[in-house]
Formats: C-alpha cells, sequence, structure tokens
C-alpha cells in the first residue's frame, strides 16, 4: 500500500464520519425549529387567548380580604342547599374538596364542615376554556368564594351530603390558596378501620394525624365528633342548672395535692412552687362549707402520671358535681347518675347524626342504659368476678383487665353499658372517703363505668374536721399544707358528696371510640405537647 | 414428672387398682413402664394404650378402623404438637382445634376416647392461662374441654377451669 493510497482511505473515513455529524445537526436543527415553532405558537396561543378570554373578571385571586369592604353578598350555607334552592343564582364560600377535570368540564366538590355539594364549571356562555383551566387548577384545600346557579340533578350525587343538587358555577374567587402539598389526605383520615388494606389504600396512623390535627380536624368524623362532645358539655350544664346547681370556677394553681402528692406536677409560683389542680375536690368541697349547697364545675384537670396508654391525658376536661344530702349519701348517687341518663338520652335524641357519622368510620354498638341506673357493691362485683374464674382479693382494686370484664359480665347479665360500683374498700381510696359505718373495711365510695372503663370516681366526703384529720394523718399528709382544708370543716359543715367525670372519656366510650385522643381536640400525653 | 401425675389419674379414671411405677428414659424423660410379664414399655401414648387394654375398655382407643385410626391420630398430634409447643405455636393450635371441633363433641366424632383424656391433660396449663375473651374466642375448644374435665373420673390431678356459658364478648368493642 502507498502512502496516498493511506491518506485517501482516511479521507474518506473523514468524510464519512462528517456526513453522518451533518445528518445529526440538521436532524437537531429541525429540531429546535419545531420546538421553537411549538413554544411561538403556545405564545401566541396565550396571547391570543389572553386577548378573548371573555370571562376573565369572572375568576382569580382577588386582593387578600383585609376587610376594604362591606359587600352585601349573602353567602349560602352548603347545607341549605336543596331542591328549594333549584334555579337560584347564589353565593357560597367553601373549601375545594376535590376537583377533577375532563375536556372542557372540570367537577369540583365543594365542602363547608361536615357538608359537600357538587360543582361543575363547564366551557358556555359564562365560562371561557381558561375559567376550567383555572378551577381545575386550584389546590385542594383552598377557600373559594363561588356564584353559581343551583340545579336539580336527576341522578342522585351519592358521594356527597347535598346529593339533589348541584352547582354550575359562573364565577370563582381564590379568597385563600391551599399549599399544593397537603401533609396528608382527607380521605385517609376516614377510611373505615381495615378497609384501606384490600385495596391497599393507605390509611393515616394516629400520631400523624394528631401531629397534622388542623387538618384532621376538618373530617366528617371529627366534627361529629366534637359536636358530640360540646352536646355532652352543653347537656351537662343544662341539666345540672335545671336541678339548682351554681356553676362554680375554680383555681387551677393550688398549694397542695388533692389525692396524694405523686401523679401532679409542680410549676414554679415566684419563690416557691405550686401544683396543678388534679381535680377541683378541695374547693368544691369549700363552696358546700360556704353553703352554695349545690355546685359543679366544668374545667381542666392534670395529671402527671406517666401513662401511655389509651384512655389517659395530662390534662383532660373535668366535669365535676359536689352536693350536699340530706341522710344518705345515695340521694348523691342517684343525683348523678339522673345527669348522666339525662346527658345520654339528649345525646342519643340530638346527636343521631353525629353518632352516625362516627359509626361510619369506627363502628360500634348503640348505648345501652338503664333507668334507674344499675347499683352494684363492690363484694357483688368481685363475687361475679370469681366467679368468672378470677383470682382476686376482698380489698384489692380493681385491676384495667377485670374493670372491662365485669363490664362485660354485666352486660351480659343485666344489658347495660352504665352501672355504679358502690362500697369500695376504703384502702384504695383517698383520704377524705367516708369510712362505710356498717365494716370498717369499706367506705361511701363509688366509681362509674361505660361500656366497662371509669368514667366516674366518687364518694361521701368527711365532713367532720376531727375524723378527716385521722384520716389524713393514717395518710401520711403534711397536714401543715391542708390545713386551710380542714378548717373549712370547722365552722358547721353539711354531710356531702359528689364525683368526678372525665369530659373525654365520656365521650369514647359514649361512641365507643378505642383512644382517648381521638376526643381530645388537641391532646396531651406525656410524649405530646404539640400541636 | 407431669407424665407420671398424668398416667396416674389415667390408671384412676380407668378404675385400675393397683398402681404402677414408672421410670423415666433420656433427656426428655419419657416414662418407662416395667411390667412383669414382658419387655419394657415405653412412651406416653404406648403405656396409655397398654392401660386401657388392662381395663378391658378397648373402645376407648376407637370401635370402628377409621375410628382407631382417628384416635391414633389425636394421640399423636398431642405428643408431636401440643407437648413442648413454643407460645407463637398455641395460637395456631387453638385456632386449629376450634375449628376441627366445631361439629364435635369428642375429638374422635361423638364418642369418648382416651384421645379426648390425654388431650385434656395435654392441653390444661395452655387453657387455665387464658383471658375469658381467649376462651370465648376459641369457644369450641372451650365447649369440649368443659365437657372432659366434667367426665367422670377424667379431673383427677388437675384444677378445674371456669368455663362461662353465656358469651360476654359478643360485640366488636373491647
Amino acid at each position: 500500500m502507498t502512502k496516498d493510497a493511506v491518506q485517501g482511505a482516511a479521507e474518506e473515513a473523514d468524510q464519512a464520519q462528517s456526513k453522518k455529524g451533518l445528518k445529526k445537526q440538521q436532524k437537531e436543527a429541525e429540531k429546535a425549529a419545531k420546538k421553537a415553532e411549538k413554544q411561538a405558537k403556545l405564545a401566541a396561543d396565550s396571547q391570543s387567548t389572553d386577548e378573548d378570554d371573555f370571562a376573565k373578571d369572572r375568576y382569580g385571586v382577588p386582593q387578600m380580604v383585609q376587610s376594604q369592604q362591606k359587600l352585601d353578598r349573602v353567602l349560602v350555607r352548603v347545607q341549605k342547599l336543596t331542591p328549594e334552592k333549584a334555579d337560584q343564582l347564589i353565593w357560597v364560600r367553601a373549601r375545594i374538596h376535590t376537583s377533577r377535570a375532563k375536556g372542557k368540564q372540570c367537577f369540583l366538590v365543594l365542602r363547608q364542615q361536615q357538608f359537600n355539594v357538587q360543582a361543575l364549571v363547564a366551557v358556555g356562555e359564562r365560562a371561557s376554556k381558561q375559567m376550567v383551566k383555572f378551577a381545575a387548577n386550584i389546590n385542594k384545600e383552598s377557600i373559594v368564594d363561588v356564584e353559581a346557579m343551583v340545579r336539580r340533578v336527576e341522578q342522585k350525587i351519592e358521594s356527597c351530603s347535598q346529593q339533589d343538587v348541584e352547582l354550575h358555577i359562573e364565577r370563582i374567587f381564590v379568597i385563600s390558596q391551599a399549599e399544593p402539598r397537603l401533609p396528608l389526605q382527607l380521605e385517609d383520615c376516614v377510611r373505615p378501620e381495615g378497609e384501606g388494606d384490600e385495596d391497599g389504600r393507605a390509611t393515616v396512623n394516629q400520631d400523624t394525624r394528631l401531629d397534622n390535627r388542623v387538618i384532621d380536624l376538618r373530617t366528617t368524623t371529627s366534627h361529629a365528633i366534637f359536636r358530640l362532645q360540646s352536646g355532652v358539655c352543653q347537656l351537662f350544664r343544662d341539666t345540672l342548672t335545671n336541678k339548682g346547681f351554681v356553676e362554680i370556677q375554680t383555681p387551677k394553681i393550688i398549694s397542695a395535692a388533692s389525692e396524694g402528692g405523686a401523679n401532679v406536677f409542680t410549676v414554679s409560683y415566684f419563690k416557691t412552687s405550686a401544683y396543678l389542680a388534679q381535680s377541683p375536690q378541695l374547693y368544691k368541697q369549700m363552696c358546700i362549707c360556704a353553703d352554695f349547697d349545690k355546685v359543679f364545675c366544668v374545667g381542666p384537670v392534670f395529671r402527671a402520671e406517666d401513662s401511655n396508654t389509651h384512655r389517659h391525658l395530662t390534662e383532660f376536661v373535668g366535669l365535676d358535681i359536689e352536693l350536699a344530702f340530706n341522710y344518705h349519701y345515695h340521694e348523691v348517687i342517684e343525683s348523678i347518675t339522673d345527669t348522666m341518663v339525662q346527658i345520654f338520652k339528649g345525646l342519643r335524641d340530638k346527636f343521631q347524626t353525629e353518632i352516625q357519622t362516627v359509626g361510619k368510620q369506627y363502628s360500634s354498638e348503640p348505648f345501652k342504659f338503664l333507668e334507674p341506673t344499675l347499683r352494684l357493691e363492690y363484694t357483688e362485683g368481685v363475687a361475679m368476678l370469681r366467679e368468672a374464674g378470677v383470682d382476686m382479693g376482698d380489698e384489692e382494686d380493681l385491676s384495667t383487665p377485670n374493670e372491662k370484664l365485669l363490664g362485660r359480665l354485666v352486660k351480659e347479665k343485666y344489658d347495660t353499658d352504665f352501672y355504679v360500683l358502690d362500697k369500695y374498700p376504703l384502702a384504695v381510696r383517698p383520704f377524705y372517703t367516708m369510712p362505710d359505718p356498717n365494716d370498717k373495711k369499706y367506705s361511701n365510695s363509688y366509681d362509674m363505668f361505660m361500656r366497662g372503663e371509669e368514667i366516674l370516681s366518687g364518694a361521701q366526703r368527711i365532713h367532720d374536721a376531727q375524723l378527716l384529720t385521722e384520716r389524713a394523718i393514717h395518710h401520711n399528709i403534711d397536714l401543715e399544707k391542708i390545713k386551710s382544708y380542714i378548717d373549712s370543716f370547722r365552722y358547721g359543715a353539711p354531710p356531702h358528696g359528689g364525683g368526678g367525670i372525665g369530659l373525654e372519656r365520656v365521650c369514647m366510650l359514649y361512641l365507643g371510640l378505642h383512644n382517648v385522643r381521638q376526643v381530645s381536640m388537641f391532646p396531651r400525653d406525656p410524649k405530646r405537647l404539640t400541636p | 414428672m407431669m407424665a407420671f401425675r398424668e398416667l396416674s389419674s389415667l390408671e384412676k379414671s380407668l378404675g385400675l387398682k393397683k398402681p404402677n411405677k414408672y421410670s423415666t428414659q433420656g433427656d426428655k424423660k419419657v416414662p418407662v413402664l416395667h411390667s412383669n410379664n414382658g419387655p419394657a414399655l415405653v412412651g406416653l401414648v404406648t403405656i396409655a394404650t397398654h392401660l386401657v387394654q388392662e381395663a378391658k375398655r378397648p373402645k376407648l382407643l376407637g370401635g370402628s378402623a377409621e375410628h382407631k385410626a382417628l384416635v391414633q391420630q389425636w394421640l399423636e398430634y398431642r405428643l408431636t404438637k401440643v407437648d413442648g409447643c413454643l407460645k407463637d405455636d398455641i395460637k395456631t393450635i387453638l385456632k386449629d382445634l376450634n375449628s376441627y371441633l366445631e361439629d364435635k363433641v369428642y375429638l374422635a366424632g361423638n364418642q369418648f376416647t382416651l384421645a379426648d383424656t390425654l388431650m385434656y391433660y395435654g392441653i390444661h396449663h395452655i387453657i387455665v392461662d387464658l383471658a375469658i375473651q381467649e376462651k370465648e374466642k376459641h369457644m369450641n375448644v372451650t365447649r369440649w374441654f368443659d365437657q372432659v374435665q366434667h367426665y367422670t373420673g377424667v379431673r383427677h390431678h388437675l384444677p378445674p377451669v371456669v368455663v362461662l356459658r353465656n358469651r360476654v364478648y359478643t360485640s366488636g368493642h373491647h
């Protein structure tokens, strides 16, 4: 082979390579041109659409509401959107629950508290293509103001609370934009237990829900729970007020623990320390000594027990009752059980929707009670447990499993979820509990149970300063610290008794829920201090 | 130890007057019976079967061939599955037994056999520890167990287990 030949071959190779390169370049140029064309077209499109969007005043994100103007506009509640409103043009403020765009139309579900309605934006006389696109792009959970025509629908909309109408949107404005990504989905929070498992759908665990409580509280279940809870408080107040009780307010910062010093929070109080009240016990008793006769108190109580169970909180709402009686503390029991029965009846009659809403997610049997309320003595309870094979001592306190089992046995025998267990052993009760006159081992004290779990603890209190001092000494309590309490009984004190109920527990057990955190809006437990 | 007490209870329940003497063999303490006429018998089921023969109550080993096989199967189950079972196995045993006993009075059908006695002795320590809720969950096992513990002469060295006649955990709430 000559030198030339070699060179020629090399050139050929070069040429071949450059040919390939050329083709490649050409292709790329074409691509770029196409892209540019497309972009130009898009820009032109958007420009032209900007120009011919006839509906551009009908949607958008208006100025932040800073109370610039006071419109006469009437905002209709979603709940009120019924066929009677058909063919009316109305304004609604609601959240975007879900949205689904499909070609020239966009379906929205608008939610207001536990109610929701289907709404529709469709390209037509009132809405442009751009408006539909805007509506479809509003983030979930944003708050919008919507002007719409109410239209009757042929087929019921099963997924909404307002099943007979839908809204044909004519204007839509975003009042508050939500972030595009939510920490959790509302649908995942209301999915019935166990249902998501089969189709692999997510359920949100409780901690995540509590971490994002504000969103979790928006669910229909949460709304129903807290409406019912509000109902319990109201029924409690109404019933007692009708019975002639006076509502009192007691201090929560106190100088001495009322029920033994172990489980109280200590707070620094200037140069000394104080405690957070475990119950308004001492104060409601002092009110009795001050002739208030029948008092109740609704307020926070604190327990520094380091127990992480389904039914313990470190701060909860106590519903406390204290009343003077004539001759027998059963007058007190009757008064309290009647109050409870009035609450149960009120819930059953006025909160059926809420009960059913909660039942959809957490199914349970309806709450049963007897009238008058069943009262068992402690010894009878122990006998029932022994008969069922439980080995326990006469003066032993009920353990949680035994408490629950006894609840079961009582339900089976008497068909009630609510009963009173009377005459507890004296040894397991606080120092101010009145001993039983017939048997020193027992006391005039009682617990009340719902679905086998304790909701109320109460007793006849010692109203005699002498006996009270004896019992305090027996319990090794520093007399100096409870001097003012004991002194209140030195100037004439009527016989009295009472009890304290945990609001959250009542709601939890009435609804048959499994965790007290579900019925506490912002629960506090040893591991949770936020939100 | 346990096997001795079990065999001595069995002797009594069979109505055998003269108690036998047993020894053990190996790490697992397999019971051995030295009889006067013949070689030593080894193993719980073998000895138990022998005692039944001695008491002239062959029906306890099953009537028909099929019945006999069933009895043998459950005796074997007792030795292989129940004895020395771990905590995790208990759930499986209870679940299996419960579904098996759904339509039966006794282990091998409608007649009381040696399988019932030995299974009762073998499973007693499990049942005695069950919570009421567990007992109710495995109600067929509990019903069978209650039936056997009340069967004339069976119980002997074991404490009675309380069995509720009514269901108390009827709803889903716990």
